[in-house]
């Protein structure tokens, strides 16, 4: 196995023999070249695309800034290329920090929309400054690439250099998309609120990934001042964006083999239906449209649904799954699931909210709320229906500001907390309707919990340190005891959105408990689940509470409220009615008649929740 | 002074049909959450249009202007049904993005097969002679720009908020699952709402012609300054598109004065990304409350 894996890596070296076997300069030069460059802007650019699920329809403009600052660098300061490179790519990564900070700060289409500006901008910058650029003339004295000893990337041996390079921009890229990264930016193209709530920064990554991407196109950007030796404006059109959005599309998205196959055909096709030039557009056109309609995951998923289809003919048993294994929060070998979250001072509240108030418009969804909660302690949170459950939920988790009052927890003020600083700060949820990664399998979706682990960076990622890799081995044997905790471990490979809603649930717990939490917000959990489900559950929730952690449990299933409380506080209005342990609340009369309307003391099988 | 008024004349004529534009954005975007990036291309299209009707048909320019609103309804069905209503059903936001960059270089490729790529001239219905009031030189056509943008807007602004498919408009904006519940046919809304956006862009087409030339490729850059327009005035406002509008299209006409011709396309960027650093819903934008 272990020579079979280094024959893959040799292989990857196979293409370098191109132009031995042929000189044909249309072959290595204007097509092979061509490709390698194509392929490094559309792999950055699959980063925004595929794994952000924004669109970038300016990637020319970022391809144009790593062109120029290359040849202006080397004709206008004589600079060396070796040098000019870095910069050119420090330089597009910076303008992609300037696009990216604006546009990225909404959800909804406005990156798209800058990034077409500034596409237009760049071309009419170039155009304009004469002095910078030569204007519409473009630049055309690029020297030529010469090593020391007689060596040159001149004509077919530019091909040594941009292979190479792009199958380094490409490892590279694997490597972020297969980090936790990679995972941040799925969780939050799936699940937005989700993934902060888990602890994912969108803001930082969204633009992070933009600034990665930007970074791509200016290295290819820097390659590509060589094809040529020239540089013009009319290169960087907004046809050129589309065509590595075609490129991309039509490849396949979060495919390696897919961005290159897509650049390979970009590059090809207009010259093999040259007599078609006239019609270049409209054919490129339809052929996009037909690809996200047809087959949305591109030339690639013809491959995948070969080889699926024949590693299904070839095993057919199911895995072997093995309920025998006791489920106390401590597997047998590896890390425990649950740290104990270390002891506060003991009376101490942990959590307390004063005069909490949200108003949407002239609603007092919660008004003046009091709650307070102790380390280790169980807290239902019960009312009827729109008493404004959820929305303390919401609240205390950072989904929504208060409009006045305070949010207390740890020492920490989290009244304008965003939710992965409220996630940071040791609170963690789950939601109502479950809200899971649906693409990402069920153990990814517990590592997007373990987000907070993670301390290598970006330069860490690409070398695949060792100490990243243990960083990540670490992460997977945490996931993988919190998933037996929780009794998923053996489908743990499996799409999440595949599982069944009683799954869903303990997933989102699993996800909730890895970030270490020291309280956690259980947002109706025993919805929708059969009995015996609800038994696990209840069974679940005494685990946390010995670990020490704070439980603040939303449901109106009574039995289980009133089996796991130690106190319980009930909401109408928005405003609290009652509070104490299950008993005393049992017996309050305004909690009665909040829920049933008559004076009839509430029967503990009730399932509240419906007005009457 | 009479060369500020002029100048003031022009930026409005020009700031008008970036709110016509931008209008048409903000009906799609608050029914569907999405927004045409082949807007700039289906005002081409209108323009040609009316041009073909005009030295083919010889109809008079009021018919030209019908004739490019007639294609315009067309061209809305064609969008709903090829971008919009199978891009949402795959449940990514590029995918209608996407869809309708496509359709746009589609359509520019087809106008380029069909009336060539030369820039073509539009007269004028009241002539290109301009009248001179009080030394000012006015352009009669800047004035019909202005006036009939201003009617469009303000009777569909009517419509909006009057009759009972305007209002249906807004209930689908404000929440789907509920207009649904209530009756509303939210597909053939939605469809309406596309229909709209796209006459708005093919008779803004007509509009501006006598003041451009026309060509195939004369709307990418009126569609993509529309998008700033609208992002500046809040994505889901009528209102603030006709005051980005109005502002895009003077600060365009005083760059162009009094910096350098060359930059007359840069204000709408520069002024998209401030408004995105500093108010990011809009001029008139609101923020929205993320429902969990």
């Amino acid at each position: 196995m272990v020579i079979l894996r280094r024959l893959r890596w040799a292989l990857l070296l196979l293409p370098l023999l191109v132009p031995l076997i042929t000189s044909n300069e249309y072959i290595v030069h204007s097509v092979l070249v061509k490709a390698c460059v194509y392929a490094i802007v559309v792999a950055g650019l699959d980063l925004v695309v595929g794994y952000n699920g924004d669109v970038s329809v300016g990637h020319a403009g970022l391809f144009a800034v790593g062109a120029y600052t290359a040849a202006i660098l080397m004709t206008k300061l004589g600079m060396s290329y070796w040098l000019a490179l870095p910069l050119a790519v420090a330089l597009t990564a910076l303008v992609g920090v300037g696009l990216g900070i604006p546009s990225l700060r909404l959800q909804g289409p406005y990156l798209a929309v800058t990034t077409i500006a500034f596409g237009m901008i760049i071309q009419t910058f170039i155009n304009e400054s004469v002095w910078l650029t030569e204007g519409s003339q473009g630049i055309q004295n690029i020297p030529a690439l010469r090593l020391p000893g007689g060596l040159d990337f001149e004509g077919n041996h530019l091909f040594y250099l941009a292979y190479p390079v792009m199958m380094l921009a490409l490892i590279a890229a694997h490597r972020v998309v297969r980090s936790y990264w990679g995972r941040a930016f799925l969780a939050l193209k799936a699940n937005p609120i989700a993934a902060e709530c888990s602890g994912v920064n969108r803001y930082r990554y969204k633009v992070s990934a933009f600034v990665l991407s930007a970074a791509f196109a200016g290295l290819a950007g820097a390659l590509f001042v060589h094809i040529d030796k020239y540089v013009g404006p009319t290169t960087f059109s907004l046809q050129l964006s589309i065509l590595f959005l075609i490129a991309l599309i039509f490849g396949g998205l979060r495919s390696i083999a897919g961005n290159v196959i897509g650049a390979v055909l970009v590059v090809v096709l207009p010259d093999v239906f040259n007599r078609f030039a006239d019609y270049q557009l409209l054919v490129f056109g339809l052929l996009l449209l037909a690809t996200l309609y047809l087959l949305p995951g591109g030339l690639v998923s013809l491959w995948h649904v070969a080889t699926t289809a024949m590693a299904r003919r070839s095993s057919a048993v199911p895995p072997v799954v093995d309920r025998s294994r006791a489920r106390s929060g401590v597997p047998r070998d590896g890390p425990p699931a649950i740290v104990p979250p270390t002891a506060g001072a003991g009376n101490e509240a942990l959590l307390e909210t004063e005069e909490l108030t949200i108003a949407f418009g002239g609603l007092v969804a919660v008004n003046k709320l009091r709650l307070s909660l102790r380390r280790g302690e169980v807290r239902a949170l019960i009312g009827p229906n729109g008493s404004g459950k959820s929305t303390t939920v919401n609240l205390l988790s950072g989904v929504y500001r208060p409009t006045s009052g305070h949010v207390k927890f740890a020492g920490h003020i989290l009244d304008r907390a965003k939710p992965n600083d409220v996630s940071q700060a040791g609170i963690a949820r789950t939601f109502q309707n479950p809200a899971l990664f649906g693409e990402m399998s069920i153990l990814e979706n517990v590592l997007v919990g373990l987000h907070h682990t993670f301390r290598v960076g970006l330069i860490g990622i690409v070398l695949h340190t060792p100490g990243a890799r243990r960083e990540e081995a670490r992460a997977v044997a945490r996931a993988r005891a919190l998933l037996e905790l929780v009794d998923l471990d053996a489908i743990a490979d499996h799409r999440a959105d595949s599982i069944a809603y009683g799954q869903q649930r303990r997933l989102e717990i699993a996800r909730a408990l890895a970030q270490d939490p020291r309280l956690i917000l259980l947002d109706e959990p025993a919805a929708g689940l059969t009995s015996g489900e609800i038994d696990e559950l209840q069974h679940l929730v005494e685990v946390m509470r010995d670990a020490g952690i704070a439980v603040l449990l939303i449901e109106h299933h009574m039995d289980f409220v009133m089996a796991v409380s130690d106190r319980v506080t009930v909401l109408d209005f928005g405003q609290q009615i009652a509070e104490g342990t299950p008993a005393e609340v049992q017996r309050d009369e305004r909690v009665i008649r909040a829920y049933l309307g008559t004076e009839e003391p509430l029967d503990a099988t009730t399932e509240g929740g419906a007005r009457a | 002074m009479s060369d500020l008024a002029q100048l003031i004349l022009s930026g409005v004529a020009l700031g008008m049909i970036y709110a016509l534009l931008a209008f048409g954005y903000s009906v799609t975007f608050s029914t569907s959450r999405t927004i045409n990036f082949a807007q700039g291309e289906f005002l081409m299209v209108g323009a040609l249009v009316g041009l073909a009707m005009e030295t083919k048909l010889h109809l008079p320019y009021l018919g030209a202007t019908v004739g490019a609103a007639i294609a315009g309804v067309f061209l809305g069905l064609l969008l709903e049904y090829a971008a919009i209503r199978r891009a949402l059903r795959t449940g990514s936001t590029a995918t209608w993005i996407l869809a309708t960059v496509a359709l746009g270089i589609i359509l520019r490729n087809a106008a380029e097969r069909i009336w060539g790529t030369d820039d073509l001239p539009f007269p004028a219905p009241f002539g290109s002679d301009p009248l001179i009031v009080g030394g000012v030189r006015i352009l009669p056509q800047e004035i019909l720009v202005i006036v009939v943008a201003a009617l469009i807007m303000g009777a569909l602004e009517l419509f909006r908020r009057r009759s009972a498919y305007g209002k249906a408009i807004t209930a689908v904006a404000a929440d789907k699952d509920a207009a649904a519940l209530m009756g509303i046919n939210v597909g053939r809304v939605m469809t309406l709402s596309f229909v709209i956006s796209s006459v708005l862009a093919a008779v803004a087409g007509v509009l501006v012609a006598p003041l451009t030339l026309v060509s195939p490729t004369m709307g990418t850059l009126l569609g993509t300054k529309a998008y700033a327009v609208a992002i500046i005035g809040g994505l889901q406002s009528g209102v603030g598109g006709v005051v980005g509008g109005l502002l895009l299209g003077l600060t365009e006409q005083f760059t162009a004065r009094y910096i350098s011709t060359g930059f007359k396309d840069t204000p709408g960027f520069v002024l998209l990304i401030l408004i995105l650093l500093v108010k990011p819903s809009g001029l008139f934008g609101k923020r929205t409350v993320r429902k969990v």
